[in-house]
């Protein structure tokens, strides 16, 4: 009997299934893969600002606190992004003919707000609050990093759920004590663990991992 | 509403649809998250911190009296309305007008701009033609051709700015109109403008004579909270209701012993009852089923509690009726006791010369030059018979001061958008006089103008501080004089102390020497019964998908308004749920579909007002039809002798109703018994639950040391609604519209079913909110295939939205059916004042995603927050879920079931608790009282 095709169709067809196969397994697995990536996530992006605020020159310089500007961090869900006025006390004199800080004085004569760029985002099915994660003993550095050594603030963490479920399922070893929520470079003593095991019980700290938590 | 499920679809774009659908499936996730900008104050506003809600107090004028509400503003929208728990007309609770009139604030279609003419015209050219100077030159020096038009307002600083246009212009007219005013129940006594006021705490035994004291009026959640105190625990001291009513309302549905009565009936009832107090012991009756026996018993019943007794008459019974009701109370001893009376706090209440007919005359005869007609809507909420549209447009300059450019705005010259009551500054007295302050939250978001702003620009003062104004009139009254009285005030929303003392008041003794006179009903005639819409009122909410959604609470009917006839009724008129029903009387015909309702009277037709609306609401056009028009006269609720007949050759209307049986075919959802059976079964313990097998560990350890519960006493429940309101609004529940209802797909996470037990003509009527209930062993859950809906750790079935993909299969599998499906973008397609509305801790869901109560899990999940940042110990207490706080009776409790201390978890002590659908072992979190009834005896067997 005559061959309706010929011999090398075998392989053609063997050919057709693999590749048919990668596509349809490694077209998902390699968009899964790349929206874990920093560039799918925006990790250490620096975001441009309307103003060239340099965090090094406030946080390290000057040795002003996180909450100094930052003031609702401690009640509210959102830490805040200060007000113009927030400036002023201290730019009455310093830097005030600059024209860095054209725009503070533009916002103040206009009463316009200064538009910055959000550098943090998260889902709007995520309700994350900042005032608890303080209290408990979760440092500003534990998830925004450094801030003290950015010129331009970027996000240092991948903020994807699995990052967020780690701590919430095991949060003894980025806990510290709230004395030092604000400080850059907090050194942990040796015994992390031991540490983080009894600000758990100080702090009342539960592994929060039901979903609700975070998704209402 | 959504036109986007046209089912006139060809197999060709089916097939094209379908092949888009699976070509774009899997891009749906594909988008980043959008660059966002941060806006940050310039000068930070001292009493607001972003992120954290800020309540005022306020109070909400209706029908002329205060409610106080408490009104939650997230980032500067107002974004809740609860009630008051220290005004003495809420005690906590909002009623679902209350509650929907947020929606009124957004309503995209509340008109912007001033019109002169057909031109648009701004406020500052109307204060200029308003202005003393100008309009004097139309009505004259003393003002002969002014007249005002305005709702009925208890409002002290609206008379003092009345006073001073009234030393402008001395001749002008002032009148109050609103079509549902209750002027019987004033002009039974010899005393005028005289306003009857309960205490149903106080009363062992109430009798309502077509009165929904429980669900309207102007202090219904008042009574509501004091009759449901008297019925909480049933062993101790249990009221009693009597209802004799024509249609179905919800205080006869909670009645223990309801009368339909027809309305002709309702005097020679009254009567009856006073004759059978009079005589010195009546006969014990021989047949308790019978009219007269029913009488007997209940005049029997009302006098062994003398003192402690209570009848309320309707707000639209006659005069008469009235009369007679106040002669039963004082025959009782009731007065001073139960009921007392007071001065209606309503300005010019009790002149005949400041109503609507005086005025209409006026403008007939041409008398009027300026009419402003601040409020209301005259031209739709009259009977045609008066005419008042017509004679509006003779009016050479007419004003028309309303939130919409309705039927009454199209007969004026002038347009001025009004502001919402959450937008101004003002003040109201509530149905006992007490001072209540209504205090803005937001400025006017479309320039709206106040009444006293009008009255101020009409005195020529365009630019009328009303915050000062009001402080001035609350100096004059003598309260809150001083700073510090002020503030304390304003942060409590009223002042307490300032209620209306008591009045003597007598019943006019002409009204109860005249007979009855006698009935002139023609054979197959019906007598027809005009009541407000229980959801939409007078009309003037109809604008309001909240409300047109809300099922009515007796016949579930969304979207629409029936003619009410009673299934013997129906049969003799050959007519089904939805038959077209022709009502003819005098010149007037009236074409509306029917609805059978169980337990109303035959030959009586009952409508609802505030339907048929032709104005510029596009929620409320084409919805329902416009029984105003066959309104006979102002005041006449009744009218005797319609013919009524099936209207020929027109179609049949398919009705939006949630719930289209009504008994519970012979299963036992709902539970209820007898208050004599509940006693007899103290003995026995738990004699309600039932245990079932199962194969499941017998408790599942749950970690979290608090654990959700929620318990539902259908004893006190009386079916309002105030509740689904409140829900609709803390979560931000999409209105699907009528279409939609129909199929359906209605969203409301708390529903409330209604189920009659015993036969048609007299049925009782039991309701159960009915909610997610938190199933332990969740049905829902053993079948998601993604873990879309899963437990917590505190006992929560949750739903996790952004995880689920649609399949249905946990609505499918849910036993209880409190599960919601979106199936189209609702939320999407609303307007961006609406947007305002919603609750910012709550997920907006989007197409495709099934949602449910989650028992206000952001409520519960903020007071955990709250307690951990001020590091206090959790508790069950800290929580109030949106239903529970709107609640006018308390019928629903929620806290832990590891605190046995708390309400919640001691009402759960009683034996008349259940889980429904106990037999199917999913050990329900929400768990049910059920309702006990307190049945007369001598009337029981009957």
């Amino acid at each position: 009997m005559v061959a309706l095709f010929p011999r090398w169709t075998n392989t053609a067809a063997r050919a057709m299934l693999i590749a048919a196969a990668c596509t349809f397994v490694g077209i998902p697995v390699a968009l899964m893969a790349w929206v874990r990536t920093p560039n799918a996530t925006r990790q250490y992006q620096p975001v441009d600002q309307p103003i060239a605020f340099d965090h090094r020159i406030h946080v390290t310089g000057q040795r002003i606190d996180c909450t100094y500007c930052h003031f609702t961090v401690e009640r509210s869900a959102s830490a805040g992004i200060p007000p113009t006025t927030t400036c002023v006390p201290c730019h009455d004199q310093r830097w005030v003919a600059s024209s860095m800080f054209e725009p503070v004085r533009q916002s103040i004569q206009t009463r316009q707000p200064i538009k910055w760029n959000r550098v943090h985002t998260l889902p709007d099915f995520v309700y994350f609050n900042h005032a608890i994660h303080v209290a408990k003993g979760v440092g500003c550095e534990t998830c925004h990093g450094r801030v003290d050594q950015m010129a331009s603030v970027y996000q240092s963490a991948p903020l994807t759920m699995s990052w967020c479920v780690s701590c919430h399922r095991d949060p003894a070893p980025n806990l510290r004590p709230t004395s030092a929520i604000t400080t850059m470079g907090w050194t942990a003593p040796a015994s992390r663990q031991q540490l983080g095991q009894k600000l758990m019980l100080d702090y009342r700290v539960r592994q929060m991992t039901t979903c609700t938590t975070c998704h209402r | 509403m959504h036109d986007h499920h046209d089912d006139d679809l060809t197999r060709r774009t089916f097939l094209k649809a379908l092949g888009a659908s699976v070509a774009l499936a899997g891009l749906d996730g594909c988008t980043r998250i959008p660059a966002e900008k941060i806006l940050t104050f310039v000068v930070q506003p001292t009493e607001f911190t972003p992120g954290i809600p800020v309540h005022y107090a306020t109070s909400m004028m209706l029908d002329g009296y205060a409610t106080g509400l408490v009104v939650e503003a997230n980032d500067g929208r107002p974004t809740k309305i609860e009630g008051n728990p220290d005004h003495p007309a809420s005690l906590g609770a909002a009623g679902i007008l209350e509650q929907a009139s947020l929606l009124q604030l957004y309503d995209p279609d509340r008109a912007k701009f001033v019109r002169s003419g057909t031109s648009a015209s701004t406020w500052s050219d109307f204060t200029h033609a308003m202005a003393p100077a100008t309009l004097r030159q139309r009505v004259g020096a003393r003002g002969a051709g002014l007249a005002l038009l305005l709702e009925p307002t208890s409002s002290p600083l609206v008379g003092d700015t009345l006073s001073s246009l009234q030393r402008l212009y001395p001749d002008m007219r002032v009148h109050y109109y609103a079509p549902l005013s209750p002027a019987a129940a004033s002009a039974a006594f010899t005393e005028a403008a005289v306003i009857p006021q309960y205490d149903v705490h106080a009363a062992d035994v109430i009798l309502s004579v077509g009165a929904d004291f429980l669900a309207s009026g102007p202090f219904h959640l008042r009574y509501a909270r004091e009759f449901a105190d008297r019925r909480r625990a049933p062993l101790a001291g249990m009221n009693r209701l009597y209802v004799a009513e024509t249609g179905f309302t919800v205080t006869g549905a909670t009645a223990d012993h309801r009368l339909r009565c027809r309305p002709t009936e309702i005097e020679p009832f009254l009567e009856s009852i006073l004759a059978t107090l009079a005589t010195p012991s009546p006969s014990p009756s021989a047949s308790a089923s019978s009219s007269e026996g029913w009488t007997v018993a209940l005049a029997s019943d009302l006098r062994a509690h003398s003192g402690a007794s209570l009848v309320i008459a309707g707000d639209h019974l006659s005069p008469r009726a009235h009369a007679l009701v106040a002669s039963i109370n004082m025959e009782l001893g009731n007065t001073g006791h139960t009921v007392w009376y007071v001065q209606s706090p309503l300005l010019g209440a009790g002149q005949p010369g400041m109503t609507l007919p005086p005025l209409v005359a006026a403008m007939r005869s041409g008398a009027v030059d300026t009419l402003v007609c601040i409020g209301g809507n005259p031209s739709y909420m009259t009977p045609r018979a008066v005419g008042f549209s017509e004679v509006m447009r003779r009016v050479p300059n007419s004003v028309y001061v309303g939130l919409h450019e309705n039927e009454t705005a199209r007969d004026a010259r002038w347009f001025v958008p009004a502001a919402h009551y959450l937008e101004s500054w003002g003040d109201a007295r509530a149905y006992d006089g007490t001072y209540s302050i209504v205090q803005p939250l937001v400025q006017p978001l479309h320039n709206g103008k106040s009444a006293v702003e009008v009255l101020l620009a009409m005195t020529g003062v365009p630019a009328g501080d009303s915050l000062a104004m009001l402080r001035s009139t609350a100096a004059r009254i003598g309260v809150a004089s001083d700073d510090a009285s002020w503030s304390a005030a304003l942060r409590q929303g009223f002042v307490a102390g300032t209620a209306s003392s008591r009045i003597a008041a007598t019943p006019r003794p002409d009204l109860l020497a005249r007979a009855v006179p006698p009935t002139n009903r023609a054979a197959g005639s019906v007598d027809v019964v005009f009541t407000p819409g229980a959801c939409v009122h007078d009309g003037s909410f109809a604008n309001n998908g909240w409300l047109q959604e809300l099922p009515d609470p007796v016949t579930k009917l969304t979207w629409d308004n029936a003619a009410l006839i009673s299934p013997g009724t129906a049969r003799r008129l050959g007519l089904d749920t939805g038959d077209p029903l022709l009502l003819r009387h005098a010149s007037e015909t009236l074409t509306i579909p029917a609805l059978i309702v169980p337990g109303h009277p035959n030959d009586v037709v009952t409508l609802h007002f505030g339907y048929g609306r032709t104005g510029a609401e596009r929620v409320a056009e084409d919805v329902g039809t416009n029984v105003y028009r066959f309104w006979p006269a102002m005041d006449e609720f009744v009218i005797n002798g319609v013919s009524a007949e099936r209207a020929a050759g027109v179609a049949h209307t398919d009705f939006a109703i949630t719930q289209t049986h009504w008994t519970m075919d012979g299963r036992d959802q709902a539970r209820s018994d007898t208050l004599g059976n509940y006693r007899a079964s103290q003995r026995n313990e738990k004699t309600l639950q039932r245990t079932p097998l199962t194969i499941y560990d017998p408790q599942r350890r749950l970690e979290s040391p608090v654990q959700w519960a929620m318990t539902i006493d259908l004893g006190t429940c009386i079916g309002c609604s105030a509740c689904v309101v409140a829900c609709q609004s803390e979560n931000n529940i999409p209105v699907v519209g009528r279409d939609d209802v129909a199929k359906s797909r209605e969203m409301h996470w708390l529903r409330i079913d209604r189920y009659l037990e015993g036969n048609e003509d007299n049925p009782q009527v039991i309701t159960q909110p009915m909610l997610c209930q938190h199933c332990e062993n969740a049905p829902c859950e053993y079948v998601c295939p993604v873990g879309a809906t899963v437990h917590s750790s505190d006992g929560l079935n949750e739903m996790v939205y952004n995880r689920c993909v649609g399949t249905r299969f946990c609505s499918n599998n849910c036993p209880y059916k409190v599960r919601r499906f979106n199936w189209f973008d609702y939320t999407d397609e609303i307007s961006e004042t609406e947007r305002m509305a919603r609750n910012p801790d709550v997920t907006v869901r989007g197409r495709g995603v099934m949602e449910k109560c989650t028992f206000c899990v952001q409520r519960i999940r903020e007071a955990e927050i709250n307690a951990g940042t001020a590091g206090r110990m959790f508790r069950g207490t800290d929580v109030t879920t949106a239903c529970q706080q709107s609640c006018p009776t308390n019928a629903i409790t929620f806290g832990s079931l590891t605190e046995p201390d708390s309400v919640v978890m001691r009402r759960r002590e009683e034996s008349r608790l259940y889980d429904v659908l106990a037999e199917l072992g999913t050990e329900p979190r929400v768990r049910y009282l059920a309702r006990i009834r307190n049945p007369n005896p001598d009337l029981e067997s009957g």
